[in-house]
């Protein structure tokens, strides 16, 4: 394969022969670029890692594909298009970031920055610099969010901490945090869920609201950790105050000695929005 | 794959299980095969379809046996493609005889062996009377096995083999596939088709290959729970046992439970809606399209041919109740 896309790039350089058939395959392959085509894929895919390569590829080259196809009639029909623009290159944008989990820091970094040159690149053509314009950035924070699963109430309040105004031009950093902060709040928002589950023990009943509460208090605690020393020690402070002997000690004294079950109950859509705030009250508003 | 990819180099990325370069290769050849073909609508946009079929499984419809069996996800696809296409057969509930399954498959992939699919014949009828019909169920749950585990069925039956012979099955050697074939002779005998191997000694002989196999193999885990069940085996009842197990199947991931192969309400619908078409079709599609044409120019022509106008308008009747006629 490597072989095959080196001739294939190569013979750009040597003068091609007159056969008698139109073309001989090195010729085609060059003429109709696909080493590069090709050589550029495979960059792109090795930078990203993503874990479905193949339909990586597959996205990779429709959107050059459909990149390719629209420009020419760019001109044409001015607002419309350029709004269709905008919003492949949003969803675009929200496919990069989405390849790999914020967990691979600087695998989800590198794709931000993909993603957030991108964007760019629609925005520099109309202004002149600066950044991702503002609406952008919160359209593309909204998508993330709506994305991962939350529903619009649920990501409200975090996107009315972290918006930008349309007109502002966004730089990088700032790009980057908000994207993170969607990304891990999305994913904080699923655990929350899983743990009101796992409060609630039998999914048709609701769970009991003074063992919700202990939970609740579990997870305050560790996340409001301020520790006077480096940031790895509040980390590990922090998950000693959430693990699990922890938690079943403070659901242990919630429930008391009687074993509980008759009391008031906590619904999971209260359990949910008591987590986000804890979460919420930690993200600095942007603007 | 998972996260660990972020630290393989950049060869073993590409190489590790998802043969990238592999259906690259076969991309930029197709290409070349049939270039007119491919590039009119653009190369990028060829390269485009091509990953959005792999990734589909609909790449490996109407393509050669040795692509088809490329790698496991090709298999999976291929199996997948298979069923959808003739699971109108066993919702009819036909039987058919090895010979025309074989036909099935060759019209989805001209040169399909038909050892493979004997073998899987045999799995379903025991060895004996291979002429003998089965239900397309039966037939597809077996013919899986044999398509995605073809190398280390071989394997599987070097050992059995083995056992037989009463070898030391510590020294199975993986074979060669002129040693297959000389085994394959061998099973057919009439006289070992009957006879069976310790299934705990089995088992372990199996275990053992597994830890050392690099082809797909199924989980160690489902093929243990199979030889637990029985004191002794025979090679097409262990082969039967896998195409049962519907932990193996659902780990293949080509086709649903057993309960659930034939259920297609989308396609039934489809179905009915096309025969509707067709018992239809021929005198009002034409007579449609017809009318349709005709039309055209009458828009396009000035209003004061009034004459002209009505006069198409009465011979397009008239052509339509003459194809009505005709098909009457």
């Amino acid at each position: 394969m490597a072989d095959k896309r080196r001739s294939g790039v190569s013979t750009g350089m040597s003068d091609s022969k007159p056969t008698t058939k139109a073309e001989t395959d090195e010729d085609f392959l060059s003429q109709a670029g696909v080493g590069v085509l090709l050589r550029g894929a495979l960059l792109k895919l090795v930078e990203a890692r993503s874990e479905d390569p193949i339909g990586f590829l597959a996205e990779h080259f429709s959107n050059l594909a459909s990149e390719t196809e629209n420009s020419p009639v760019g001109g044409g029909d001015g607002e419309h298009h350029s709004n269709v623009l905008e919003q492949q290159q949003l969803s675009r944008a929200l496919w990069h970031i989405g390849l790999a989990h914020h967990s691979q820091r600087s695998a989800f970094n590198s794709n931000t920055r993909v993603a957030y040159d991108l964007l760019m690149q629609n925005g520099s053509r109309r202004h002149g610099a600066g950044g991702v314009k503002g609406r952008v950035y919160t359209e593309l924070l909204r998508g993330l969010c709506s994305e991962g699963g939350l529903s619009v109430t649920a990501s409200a309040p975090l996107l009315q901490r972290i918006r930008c105004h349309d007109h502002e031009a966004v730089p990088f950093e700032l790009f980057r945090q908000g994207v993170l902060t969607c990304a891990v709040f999305t994913d904080y928002i699923r655990k929350s869920q899983c743990l009101y589950a796992a409060v609630s023990s039998c999914p048709e009943r609701a769970a009991d609201r003074a063992l919700c509460q202990a939970v609740l208090g579990t997870l305050q605690e560790a996340l409001e950790t301020t520790s006077a020393w480096t940031d790895v020690a509040r980390y590990l402070e922090a998950s000693v105050k959430i693990s699990p002997c922890k938690l079943a000690q403070a659901m242990a004294e919630a429930q008391g000695p009687d074993g509980g079950g008759m009391g008031p109950t906590m619904d999971a859509q209260e359990f949910e929005d008591s987590a986000a705030k804890l979460f919420l009250a930690r993200v600095r508003i942007v603007s | 794959m998972n996260s660990d990819r972020f630290a393989l180099s950049v060869d073993d990325y590409l190489a590790a299980e998802t043969n990238v370069l592999l259906y690259l290769n076969d991309a930029v050849t197709q290409l070349l095969e049939h270039k007119e073909e491919y590039t009119q609508f653009g190369v990028v946009r060829y390269f485009a379809e091509y990953f959005n079929s792999v990734k589909n499984g609909n790449h490996v419809i109407f393509r050669e046996f040795n692509y088809v069996k490329a790698t496991q996800h090709n298999r999976a696809s291929f199996i997948r493609i298979f069923w959808r296409c003739f699971r109108q057969i066993g919702k009819n509930g036909d039987l058919l005889a090895a010979m025309e399954y074989s036909s099935l498959l060759q019209l989805l992939c001209p040169d399909f062996p038909t050892e493979m699919v004997q073998n899987a014949a045999r799995t379903v009828l025991f060895d004996d009377a291979v002429d003998s019909l089965m239900s397309f169920s039966d037939f597809l749950y077996s013919f899986q096995i044999q398509l995605f585990f073809e190398e280390y069925l071989e394997s599987v039956l070097v050992i059995y083999q083995d056992l037989l012979s009463g070898k030391n099955p510590n020294t199975v050697i993986v074979p060669t596939s002129s040693s297959v074939e000389q085994l394959n002779s061998i099973a057919e005998d009439e006289s070992e088709a009957h006879e069976a191997v310790d299934s705990a000694v089995f088992a372990e002989c199996i275990e053992a290959l597994c830890e050392r196999f690099k082809h797909s193999h199924p989980s160690p885990a489902a093929v243990r729970e199979i030889l637990d069940n029985t004191q002794r085996i025979s090679y097409y009842g262990f082969l039967l046992a896998l195409a049962k197990s519907e932990i193996i199947s659902q780990d293949i991931g080509a086709l649903p439970n057993k309960s659930e192969l034939l259920v297609d309400p989308e396609m039934d619908q489809e179905l009915e809606r096309l025969i509707a078409q067709i018992s239809v079709s021929p005198t009002s599609n034409s007579s449609g399209s017809a009318t349709g044409l005709k039309e055209l120019p009458k828009k396009a022509s000035p209003r004061k041919s009034l004459h002209h106008r009505k006069r198409i308008e009465m011979e397009s009747d008239g052509s339509t109740e003459e194809t009505d006629s005709s098909e009457n």
